[in-house]
């Protein structure tokens, strides 16, 4: 019993990362005027799950570097000229590569990224079942 | 036998942690360039030079070229100064700058002090071209091929070593 409880103590621990990327920006939201709430709220869920090519482990809304600054009017005069989210990924994978998005599709190159966990998992249940059977024995 | 299989996690927690490692040592984090065998893309940017002259791609007409992306707020820009300098004194291929949000009056202060490798300067004081060209940092290089294709990319400074080994190369294609 007591081993359960650690265990759900360090799974729920590890999601911490989650929450804390969520929501916050250090940035003037005056200057990025929309004149519909859909647009504004599409650039604020683009500038999270966009990544700023300079400091790569943070995303748009949390950087203040030029370039992420750069990118974010990009975003923003995209939007304005009522660009879908897909469009205007697409435009800066086509500059940036997958690396730009949080998101990257499922593709050879990505296979590691999004099945290499998924693997570890597997690989360590059937470990951990493997050699305790063969305690058992 | 018996005992190969007791020490398999070990011997697999190792490797990993060794993999992981090497990871994180690894200051190779440059991104991928997308647009390596592309045309070099279309722009319309004033002249650092002249704020008059509006420059396009058709005005990198010297060809194959390096495209060098610039800023005086930029040191590393400094340390590669000197061979840009003796690329442009040897002849070896024509060196165009893309001044990258920077100050005209500071970088055009900086190239009559330091020298003027460039055959001409493109004022990008948005970013815009340098978006465009996925650019993230100065210094960056590109080579424009005799066609006007992207061939290759460098992220910092160029040197004798990274000249030979990235982009001598094509120059002889």
């Amino acid at each position: 019993m007591n081993r359960i409880s650690i265990f759900c103590i360090l799974i729920s621990l590890s999601f911490g990362n989650f929450a804390s990327t969520d929501k916050d920006y250090d940035f003037n939201k005056d200057a990025y005027p929309f004149e519909s709430e859909i647009k504004e709220e599409l650039f604020y869920s683009l500038l999270f799950e966009l990544r700023c090519p300079k400091c790569q482990s943070s995303n748009l809304a949390g950087s203040n570097s030029p370039i992420s600054n750069d990118l974010k009017r990009e975003v923003y005069e995209l939007i304005k000229k009522d660009k879908s989210s897909d469009q205007i990924k697409t435009y800066l994978v086509e500059r940036y590569g997958n690396f730009i998005i949080y998101n990257p599709p499922i593709e050879p190159a990505t296979y590691v990224l999004w099945f290499g966990p998924l693997a570890l998992i597997l690989i360590s249940i059937f470990s951990i079942l493997f050699f305790r059977k063969r305690q058992i024995q | 036998m018996k005992k190969l299989i007791d020490i398999l996690p070990l011997v697999i927690f190792v490797i990993l942690i060794g993999v992981l490692f090497s990871f994180l040592s690894n200051k190779n984090n440059q991104l991928e360039t997308v647009l390596i065998d592309d045309t070099f893309p279309k722009f319309s940017l004033s002249s650092l030079e002249d704020d008059s002259r509006l420059l396009t791609q058709l005005d990198i007409s010297e060809l194959p070229a390096l495209i060098n992306v610039w800023a005086t707020w930029c040191i590393a820009c400094r340390v590669e100064h000197p061979f840009l300098m003796k690329l442009k004194r040897e002849s070896i291929i024509p060196i165009y700058g893309l001044n990258y949000k920077d100050n005209r009056r500071k970088a055009l202060e900086l190239l009559k002090r330091d020298g003027n490798p460039f055959e001409f300067s493109i004022f990008d004081f948005e970013g815009r071209l340098a978006i465009d060209l996925g650019v993230y940092g100065a210094p960056e290089t590109f080579f424009i091929d005799r066609n006007g294709v992207i061939r290759e990319r460098h992220v910092g400074i160029v040197d004798d070593k990274i000249w030979e080994e990235k982009f001598a190369k094509y120059l002889y294609e």
